[in-house]
């Protein structure tokens, strides 16, 4: 069994790889059994999960705050949405990738005066980068379609794949599937990137500058560049992942990228535990099934969803969530176990013995 | 006076103090003496509430200070220079006078031209910012600004740290004429323990947070054994 | 010319609020970044008290009462039991707090945005036929800052409780030796910070921006950006950094475009940056190894 316990713990790049093929085939089978709105809930807090990922990545292991992603995303998802627009026949994956480039290159603009920025600095800095990506998207109409936005369709079901399918919705649950699956997989690949780059020489140098920035430096590493790294890193995350969610949607409008994603995007991460990868898919199935479990808040409230009140639930319940999961248990939903295996741990066999935690 | 009984501090699994008792008698000077690490922060520290003991008791007269809040024990007249001084650098000389002025109803200009008469050179300075002022001087300001309030005790942590010879000797000299004017219950917290022994009444000797010894300055400093536990030297 | 005015009555809104940034900074080292949306909810309650037929000037003193109580209990509830846990932890509490009022506010006021009645005529002076920035209300409101600044100013350098709050800002233990109700200070320090705070909010309601619930988010923005700019430590540096990044605005809106001006409040971070590349931090910080 000591085979399976080494994939678990994901320490060489080949156990690393068995283990995400493994989580992704599982998933992959899974939607085969959703429904195709499960499926399209799914593929989108799929893409979610890679933000989320990357987000993890700049917080849980450099320590830093960031409230641009969402104008991360904004820019992969145009990025992506321009080109896809005007070359509609490009493979997915090319797309995805400049998606990918364009975010960490403007992760590296961004970055490059932020590095010496602390806590509250960064973040202001990367709030008034994402709440600018809004108006300016409206305002370069010629670009980047101003208001109405743009329109693609990179994700047409490929003909061999629609054989599977049988009867009046076969084109529709196709479509929901294939997207579903993709996503899946895009995710799974960045995964396994970003596992890698954890366990990598740069992750371990990484969480020396979160834990410790003055012996990190007294070891030699280089604290702007370990900084900014981790900046364009989660940029690029960032991007691809924006990217992905557009093409799921086929369209990418101004308004798709508010601040408050950002603000959603921090809840999700810190939900499901900063810094790690387990804590990334937590936050994107969060993500997926979000709109569910506002329904039924509402319907369990008996708030009428199309009111006001109804209509900023979700928005309400995030925030509550994020301050709650802040103040009680800030090391995300999986840290609440310990707490919880302390109620039901067995008294201690001998009276006197010391619990030590 | 203040009154110790039994005080036991853990920080964590350490015990910085175990079962500390003595008495600090008004108008004398009590000098704890001990390595690194021997408790001696703690002690003072906790008489001033900043870290609450896990066991004893601590007593200004006869008011106990126990769960007391530190802004309240310094307001009941416990003065305490902390280590390193606590000098504010984004303040002025005289804006630190007035905040140690603040917590009691001393009237500030008659508080203010006592200090100054006191240390000059605290006059000299006084709208300058504490940050370009030498060592000896930040000690004057954090004794000036300690002694403003008219405090009935005065804990002073390592005052001679960081000074030259000269400087600690008429420190030292300054604060037991300031005990013997005032009445003043001091207890000093010193490394150097030759310039507290010499204007100590009585001395407490601390090891890995108990008590070695405790007795009249002339007795501890006559002590060779003793000398081990302060000193670091076994004497032969 | 006329540009300059509206850089100057936008940009002291700025410093307004930059100030109170730097007030809770100063003492609970803090960045606020729910300010904007606290003092936008103390303005909703207030001036929808005009509704009720309530005079102006009384809705303006709810206002800034509702802000400070707010003030008050947010240090009390969601900063305290953060005091010690690392410093992104409060930041992050803020940022919640600030989807939870914006989505509060749109649930029970709707988004639609409200117009107050104004004490002051809006319209602009005309000078030699040309229209000037300048109307009653923009004087009431460069007025209205001023008095506001100067008068907190002098409560830090003039009074005992500016003595407190900041001793308690830059030597909490120390000050506790001292005698000083640090706690205390720390929650009137928020209670100031809100209170000045909503003083901006009714301004901006009260003007052609509007009440709406995500009114003050680019007011937070380019506040914050003129506190960086100025300098976190140093409230004089938030007054200039806000006039700075009004006029600033202004200035890429007339002479470059105004395609580009959401990007003006980071190109002038950017710029500052470049010039005083050690980091915007006016007084070198010592590292303690």
């Amino acid at each position: 069994m000591d085979w399976l316990r080494s994939l678990t713990r994901q320490e060489t790049t080949h156990s690393r790889f068995v283990g995400m093929l493994f989580l992704t085939v599982l998933t992959l089978v899974i939607t085969i059994f959703l429904p195709p709105v499960a499926d399209s809930e799914l593929a989108g807090g799929a893409a979610i999960a890679i933000v989320v990922l990357g987000l993890s990545w700049l917080t849980g292991w450099s320590g830093q705050i960031s409230l641009g992603n969402s104008g991360f995303m904004a820019v992969g998802a145009y990025a992506a949405g321009i080109w896809a627009h005007h070359h509609a026949s490009t493979p997915l994956v090319f797309t995805l990738f400049l998606a990918l480039v364009v975010g960490g290159i403007s992760g590296l603009i961004i970055a490059v005066p932020s590095t010496r920025l602390r806590g509250p600095y960064l973040a202001g800095m990367t709030l008034a980068f994402s709440a600018a990506v809004t108006p300016i998207a409206q305002n370069f109409t010629s670009m980047t379609g101003g208001e109405g936005g743009l329109f693609f369709n990179s994700l047409a079901t490929p003909k061999w794949f629609l054989h599977f399918f049988s009867g009046p919705y076969a084109a529709i649950n196709a479509s929901a599937q294939w997207s579903a699956d993709l996503a899946v997989v895009v995710a799974g690949v960045m995964f396994f990137f970003m596992a890698n780059l954890f366990h990598s020489r740069t992750g371990r140098a990484m969480r020396l500058v979160r834990d410790n920035d003055v012996a990190a430096e007294l070891m030699g590493v280089n604290l702007a560049r370990a900084r900014t790294s981790a900046f364009v890193v989660s940029a690029a995350f960032a991007g691809l992942g924006g990217a992905l969610y557009s093409l799921l949607q086929a369209s990418v409008r101004p308004e798709t990228f508010p601040i408050g994603l950002s603000i959603t995007l921090l809840t999700l991460m810190v939900l499901g535990g900063i810094g790690t990868l387990s804590g990334a898919v937590i936050g994107g199935i969060i993500y997926a099934f979000s709109e569910n479990l506002v329904a039924h808040v509402n319907s369990l409230t008996g708030v009428n969803p199309v009111s006001n009140v109804g209509a900023n639930m979700q928005g309400m319940i995030f925030s509550v969530l994020l301050i709650l999961t802040m103040l009680f248990a800030p090391r995300g939903i999986v840290s609440l176990k310990y707490p919880l295996q302390r109620l039901f741990r067995a008294r201690p066999l001998s009276r006197g013995a010391k619990e030590v935690h | 006076m203040i009154r110790v009984e039994g005080l036991s501090v853990n920080y964590g699994a350490v015990r910085a103090l175990r079962d500390v008792s003595f008495d600090a008698p008004s108008g004398q000077i009590t000098a704890v003496l001990g390595a690194n690490g021997a408790g001696k922060t703690t002690l003072l520290r906790t008489i001033s509430g900043l870290v609450s003991p896990q066991s004893g008791a601590i007593f200004l007269d006869d008011f106990s200070l126990l769960g007391v809040a530190t802004e309240k024990i310094a307001r009941r007249g416990v003065g305490h220079v902390p280590e390193g001084r606590g000098v504010i650098q984004e303040l002025t000389v005289e804006q630190n006078l007035r905040l140690g002025a603040l917590a009691s109803k001393v009237n500030l200009a008659e508080g203010l031209e006592q200090q100054y008469a006191r240390f000059p050179i605290l006059g000299d300075r006084r709208k300058r910012y504490c940050s370009t002022l030498s060592g000896g001087e930040r000690q004057m300001l954090a004794m000036a600004r300690a002694l403003i309030a008219n405090p009935e005790v005065l804990l002073l942590d390592e005052p001679s740290l960081g000074l030259a010879p000269q400087v600690t000797s008429q420190l030292m000299r300054t604060i037991r004429q300031l005990c013997d004017s005032q009445n003043l219950t001091v207890i000093l917290v010193e490394q150097n323990a030759k310039s507290a022994l010499r204007i100590a009444h009585q001395a407490l000797v601390l090891h890995l947070g108990s008590v070695a010894a405790i007795g009249d300055a002339a007795s501890v400093a006559a002590d060779e054994d003793l000398k081990r536990y302060y000193l670091g030297v076994v004497v032969t | 010319m006329h540009n300059i005015f509206a850089g100057l009555s936008q940009g002291i809104i700025y410093s307004l609020v930059a100030l109170s940034l730097v007030i809770i900074w100063q003492s609970t080292h803090v960045l606020n970044f729910a300010q904007g949306a606290m003092a936008m909810i103390a303005t909703y309650i207030g001036m929808t008290e005009i509704d009720r037929g309530v005079g102006y000037w009384w809705c303006v003193i709810i206002s800034v009462m509702v802000g400070m109580a707010l003030g008050g209990v947010t240090e009390r509830v969601l900063i305290r039991p953060l005091y010690g846990k690392p410093e992104i932890n409060p930041i992050v509490v803020m940022v919640g707090f600030l989807g939870f009022l914006e989505a509060l506010a749109a649930a029970i006021w709707t988004s639609t945005t409200r117009n107050i009645a104004e004490p002051f005529s809006q319209i602009y002076f005309k000078s030699n036929g040309h229209l000037v920035f300048l109307s009653s209300f923009v004087i009431f409101q460069i007025v209205l800052a001023i008095v506001i600044m100067l008068s907190v100013a002098a409560l830090f350098r003039f009074t005992k409780l500016g003595l407190q709050l900041r001793a308690s800002a830059l030597a909490p233990e120390v000050s506790r030796l001292l005698g000083v109700r640090v706690s205390r200070m720390l929650t009137i320090g928020w209670i100031l910070s809100a209170g000045v705070g909503a003083i901006a909010a009714v301004i901006i309601a009260s003007g052609n921006f509007g009440l709406f619930p995500t009114n003050m988010d680019g007011i937070f923005v380019a506040s914050f950006i003129a506190a960086a700019v100025g300098g976190l430590e140093s409230p004089l540096g938030a007054v200039a950094g806000g006039l700075i990044i009004g006029l600033g605005e202004q200035f890429i809106l007339a002479y470059w475009s105004p395609d580009v001006a959401p990007l003006g409040g980071i190109i002038i971070l950017v710029i500052a940056l470049m010039i005083r590349p050690q980091g915007l931090f006016t007084k070198t910080t010592i590292r303690r190894v």
